[in-house]
């Protein structure tokens, strides 16, 4: 018999591998897509701004992986079943979708959101470092109360709100690093720090699903098993996904930014001309080139 | 380092929130429901899993014993039981899991050989005690330990008839070590209740 509903939730219904369908799911990524397309592949757009073969692939990987985590068996597992594969649905949400929705993203379209929104007092306030990283880290604890979990788990509405929030909260979180909208002051060391800062409470949720006694959630505890897995086994795996494989993107992030900087900083500091320069003439005090 | 500094605030945070849990304690001050008053221990027999006949009131006479009325094709409640009152008791100190004694008896013996019985309660926990009997045997222990009698759900199921569910009472019956029923624990009991509670219901005499 099929199973229709139009989200992901925890319904205490026993696992099988049955196929479930989720139209709520299928309207969100659609909906996702045309936004996103929108927003990054205009269809009347200059030559300039055609999007590379990368950005496609970039943005079309955010895109499905979105909809894969969303839908069965992925989103069914994690709302209702298997802690480590709802750990894994934030990771992702969180540190690899916004990575790949950014870099789908052209050089162009980007200097077309600056044009139109860069200079906005409100637009700059919204993604700046200080308010992304709080908004992300108070999402990622919110979202991982045991009260919270448990009450909006086992209901559509309820679950359909936690990935939305995540969603959100990752691109928040990757904002200051990686989107070139508003140009701001502070190169690689401040992107550095923020990534280190801003992903400190994350790598704490690992550690307390590592290290808790009991099982954190009555969702997963009291869910219908699959297999012989034991709740405390699967917290663990929760736990040790966000905190390794966490830690491994944030510092393969902290890593890639801070090449990026070196490089920078190095051509920065190349001279650019090797010859003597022109004739110096000091004129009132002040330092200029003659003309030839 | 900084992860474990981390842990800790998010512990605290989280923790936090679960702050009022136990203002819903019993009068005697479980987490479990507790019986307005104590019902005497019934008195049965049943074939144990491992073959012979398990007088149940003097085998588990001066411990407190965690009676579960379920069968082992059951998807959902009794592994789950069985499972958290497993984890459980592999947390509490020896002193206080020596004093207890976990019996499930089978609402479904036409699937339930004591073969089955021994590999399924051996995934929890090895001392579990698994009994059967005759469908008759079964429907009255029910009726005696005052739970609703478990009924067999074939209607629509496969034609080889083997895959079917059984609606059985959900709850834990537990005894005091004074042989008296005084607490149940309804599906749903979590790890963190248990072990508030059989360190209180082992001292009861």
């Amino acid at each position: 018999m099929l199973s229709v509903s139009w989200w992901c939730s925890a319904t205490g219904e026993a696992w099988t591998w049955h196929w479930r369908a989720y139209p709520g799911v299928w309207l969100f990524v659609v909906g996702m897509v045309a936004a996103y397309a929108r927003l990054a592949w205009p269809r009347r757009r200059q030559p300039a701004e055609r999007p590379s073969a990368r950005s496609y692939g970039l943005g079309a990987a955010g895109l499905v992986l979105i909809w894969i985590l969303l839908d069965w068996p992925v989103g069914t597992l994690g709302s209702g079943y298997l802690m480590a594969v709802h750990a894994a649905q934030f990771l992702a949400f969180s540190f690899l979708v916004p990575p790949l929705l950014f870099g789908g993203i052209s050089p162009d379209r980007w200097a077309r959101l600056e044009a139109r929104a860069g200079r906005r007092a409100a637009f700059r306030v919204a993604t700046h470092p200080l308010i992304t990283g709080v908004a992300f880290n108070l999402i990622a604890i919110v979202t991982h109360v045991p009260s919270v979990v448990d009450g909006l788990m086992s209901a559509q509405l309820g679950a359909f709100a936690i990935d939305l929030a995540w969603i959100f909260g990752g691109i928040a979180f990757w904002w200051p690093v990686l989107a070139p909208v508003p140009a701001r002051a502070g190169g690689g060391l401040v992107k550095i720090g923020y990534l280190f800062v801003a992903s400190m409470v994350h790598s704490g949720l690992g550690m307390w699903l590592l290290l808790s006694r009991f099982p954190a959630y009555a969702t997963y505890e009291l869910a219908p098993p699959i297999g012989g897995r034991s709740i405390m086994a699967d917290q663990a795996m929760a736990g040790g996904v966000m905190e390794l494989f966490g830690g491994l993107i944030v510092l393969g992030a902290i890593a890639i930014v801070f090449f990026r900087w070196a490089r920078e900083e190095e051509t920065d500091t190349v001279p650019v001309r090797t010859e003597p320069p022109p004739t110096v003439a000091t004129i009132g005090g002040g330092v200029s080139s003659t003309p030839d | 380092m900084n992860g474990r500094w981390a842990a800790a605030i998010v512990s605290v945070i989280l923790l936090g929130t679960a702050c009022g849990k136990n203002e819903d304690l019993s009068p005697g001050g479980y987490v479990g429901a507790e019986l307005s008053s104590p019902k005497p221990k019934p008195e049965f027999v049943l074939t144990s899993m491992h073959g012979g006949p398990y007088d149940f009131r003097r085998e588990t006479d001066g411990y407190l014993t965690l009676l579960f009325f379920g069968y082992t094709h059951c998807p959902d409640v009794c592994p789950v039981q069985m499972a958290n009152l497993a984890a459980v008791l592999d947390q509490l100190p020896s002193d206080v899991s020596n004093h207890v004694r976990v019996v499930f008896v089978t609402t479904d013996p036409a699937r339930d050989s004591a073969q089955r019985l021994r590999q399924w309660l051996g995934n929890f926990d090895p001392s579990f005690v698994g009994l059967t009997g005759t469908r008759e045997e079964l429907s009255r222990v029910q009726v005696e330990a005052g739970v609703l009698p478990a009924v067999p759900d074939t209607a629509g199921d496969s034609a080889s008839g083997h895959d079917y569910q059984v609606g059985h009472a959900a709850q834990v019956l537990a005894y005091t070590p004074d042989n008296r029923e005084r607490v149940m624990y309804p599906a749903g009991t979590r790890q963190q209740d248990w072990a508030h509670d059989i360190p209180l219901l082992v001292q009861v005499q």
